[in-house]
């Protein structure tokens, strides 16, 4: 009880003195809900790498508002929507976060969008690719972000496939969640632009050991490529089923074989498979991407790019930081509403990790990577090598 | 592949009625062991394959020890519940040791497809039913020739007399459930360069397995395996020629057929009920 009292007194002395500094130099708490348990751990885990390097770097340099250090608190939503809306409130109720970074579960991402409305707070996204996260037909829109979009994506690999590719009879090959659902709609969306219609869709389950029937079906309607939207398991078991089918057939894939551990589970099978990546750590790098290695190394023991967990979390999320560090300091608060339209109307550029950012995002638009930031890349020994596009 | 599994549903429940519903997380456990060795600490595969079955012979005891000796003993039904909480400490467990991801777990015989016409398979996936009927050949030799196998099946025909006649059933007991596990952790070592390692790999293998043993009967060998193929072969077929998705509907549905038509599985012996 008398600790208490104690602590009581503390609490209002601080609040109350006028001359009370330590409030000025209070931390920037930004938020994170990402699902750091776990299936998708290491999605959790790379996303709070790129949040902690660049919070690292802006604190070197004397913070945010001068002189206020960036703070980070994680919380885990389990890929759980109902959890997701729980820590969005106590992230802003309780920790006072000025704004929140997002994970890799659409769902969750989805779930949130009316909170950050309801508390005037901006959020993030630096996985989650739903189309409708961003383009959420709210105003104003507090959702913010740096990853990609399904419909984006699609467009990007459609494009690619027919004007690099000159394919014209592409067979979809999803995986039977909400996340293939939605590339099957903007797949079917872009092809169709250009009058190229699907010769068969497929779908499998998580954890399916054999995608042969499917796989046959798609080879006996004449497929020339096949457009895969799987995770790393599956994608796995697809290049080996094709490899029994003994088809050749060239196999363009979303970017969701780049996490878990695809060249182990394939082999010297996943040479050529070519997907796309906001950023690749594979390559040349710039001077943020050399920074960002070295850091990685001291920090977390990451001794080659080959070792870079779940790569885009980590760039996307430290891009998104450096913009919301941005945003706060040209608000000149950490008000909720005042961070987000100046997030809105960011001056001057960001030469960030994966581009150079000028003013990034507009009312219209949230998402501040579209396809023409993304990369394809191809796996090669093991290895992702950058494909150098026209 | 089911067969194998699912032959462990019915050591345990020749010999004491009750089941071990983490059948197929003594499979990933037996993956996961084998990785471990194997892979991980570079040791020769025999010793390895020796080392995962002594490992898995020891879950099966133990999970007999922990989730079933207790409530056989009082003939309550709760070990089904508790073998079933074994499996998923087994799998959180896995997750927290070995990590969430899957692992690739090399084997020669899963490099090149054997190709016939334009259909390819691996020299692996011939490999698994041909060790399934070998050991069930060695599972039915050793109950029909053996003194130990007989007095397992003395347990199962009359507990009360057979432990007048001086049988140690809960040790019967428990070496069925070591013998069960063991076979899974074949099962996992021989699953995992096709299926890869994984904590999640168990659950619905376990769930299939079961249904191919009450397909089988519960109480048949023979019946087991033959269902385990048919199992697969009726998988193959409707993901082949219908659709992948309506595989698991047309694949459980025949078990509530078969329920339905012969409760007592296609060879299992129909149960008298004494009076």
């Amino acid at each position: 009880m008398r600790r208490l009292f104690l602590t009581l007194t503390v609490l209002l002395a601080a609040g109350w003195c006028p001359f009370a500094l330590a409030q000025s130099k209070d931390p920037v708490k930004i938020g994170l809900s990402a699902a750091v348990s776990g299936g998708s751990a290491a999605s959790g885990e790379a996303i709070k790498r790129g949040l902690q390097i660049a919070i690292d770097e802006i604190n070197a340099k004397g913070g945010v508002l001068g002189g206020r250090k960036l703070e980070l608190v994680v919380r885990d939503d389990e890929g759980n929507p109902q959890k997701g809306v729980t820590i969005a409130r106590e992230l802003v109720e309780r920790e006072k976060v000025a704004a929140v970074f997002g994970g890799l579960h659409t769902t969750v991402a989805l779930a949130q969008v009316p909170v950050w409305l309801e508390l005037k707070v901006p959020y993030m996204g630096t996985w989650a690719a739903g189309t409708n996260v961003t383009r959420n037909g709210q105003t104003p829109n507090y959702v913010f972000r740096v990853s990609a979009n399904d419909d984006y994506v699609d467009r990007f690999l459609s494009r690619y496939a027919m004007d690099s590719l000159k394919k014209s009879k592409p067979g979809f090959l999803l995986e039977n969640t909400p996340w293939g659902q939605s590339n099957e709609v903007g797949l079917t969306k872009w092809f169709g632009e250009k009058g190229v219609k699907a010769v068969g869709v497929e779908r499998f389950n998580w954890n399916d050991p054999d995608m042969s029937p499917q796989l046959l079906r798609l080879k006996n309607a004449g497929a020339d490529l096949i457009v895969l939207v799987a995770n790393a398991p599956e994608g796995a078991q697809v290049l080996r089923s094709k490899s029994k089918l003994g088809w050749d057939a060239a196999m363009i894939s979303h970017w969701g074989i780049s996490g878990g551990r695809f060249a182990e589970l394939t082999g010297d099978l996943s040479d050529g498979v070519t997907f796309l990546q906001t950023y690749t750590f594979f390559g040349k790098q710039n001077e943020r991407g050399q920074y960002l290695l070295k850091a990685l190394r001291e920090k977390y023991g990451v001794k080659e790019p080959g070792d870079v967990i779940a790569p885009v979390g980590t760039a996307n999320a430290y891009d998104g930081m450096h913009l919301v560090a941005m945003a706060i300091e040209q608000a000149g608060s950490t008000d909720g509403a005042k961070v987000r339209d100046a997030l809105e109307n960011l001056k001057g550029e960001y030469k960030g990790l994966i581009k150079t950012y000028k003013r990034p995002f507009t009312p219209e638009q949230h998402d501040a990577l579209t396809d023409e930031d993304y990369v394809m890349v191809v796996w090669k020994g093991g290895k992702i090598v950058p494909i150098a596009m026209k | 592949m089911y067969g194998l599994v699912a032959l462990g549903y019915h050591i345990t429940w020749a010999t004491s009625r009750t089941m071990n519903f983490s059948q197929g997380h003594a499979v990933m456990v037996g993956a996961v062991v084998a990785y471990a060795v194997f892979v991980g600490l570079h040791w020769p595969f025999p010793l390895a394959l020796v080392a995962t079955l002594v490992a898995l012979a020891g879950f099966g005891a133990l999970v007999e020890r922990v989730a079933v000796r207790p409530f056989f003993l009082r003939a309550s039904p709760a070990w089904l519940l508790a073998t079933i909480a074994v499996g998923i400490i087994a799998e959180n467990v896995a997750q927290l040791t070995f990590g969430k991801d899957a692992r690739a777990f090399p084997s020669a015989l899963v490099r090149k497809p054997i190709m016939i016409g334009s259909v390819g398979f691996y020299p692996q996936e011939l490999l698994v039913p041909l060790v399934g009927l070998l050991l069930m050949g060695l599972v039915q030799l050793f109950y029909h020739r053996t003194a130990y196998g007989k007095r397992l099946k003395a347990v199962a025909f009359n507990p009360e007399a057979a432990g007048l006649m001086g049988i140690n059933i809960p040790r019967a007991v428990m070496a069925s459930y070591a013998l069960s596990a063991l076979l899974a952790g074949v099962a996992g070592v021989l699953l995992a360069p096709l299926l890869n390692v994984a904590p999640q790999m168990g659950t619905i293998i376990g769930l299939k397995a079961f249904a191919v043993a009450i397909i089988g009967g519960l109480t048949s060998a023979p019946g087991i395996v033959l269902a385990g193929l048919g199992y697969g072969l009726v998988e193959s077929f409707t993901a082949g020629y219908i659709s992948t998705r309506a595989r698991e509907i047309v694949g459980f549905g025949l078990v509530i057929l078969v329920l339905v038509v012969r409760p007592w599985g296609l060879l299992g012996e129909k149960p008298t009920r004494r009076v």
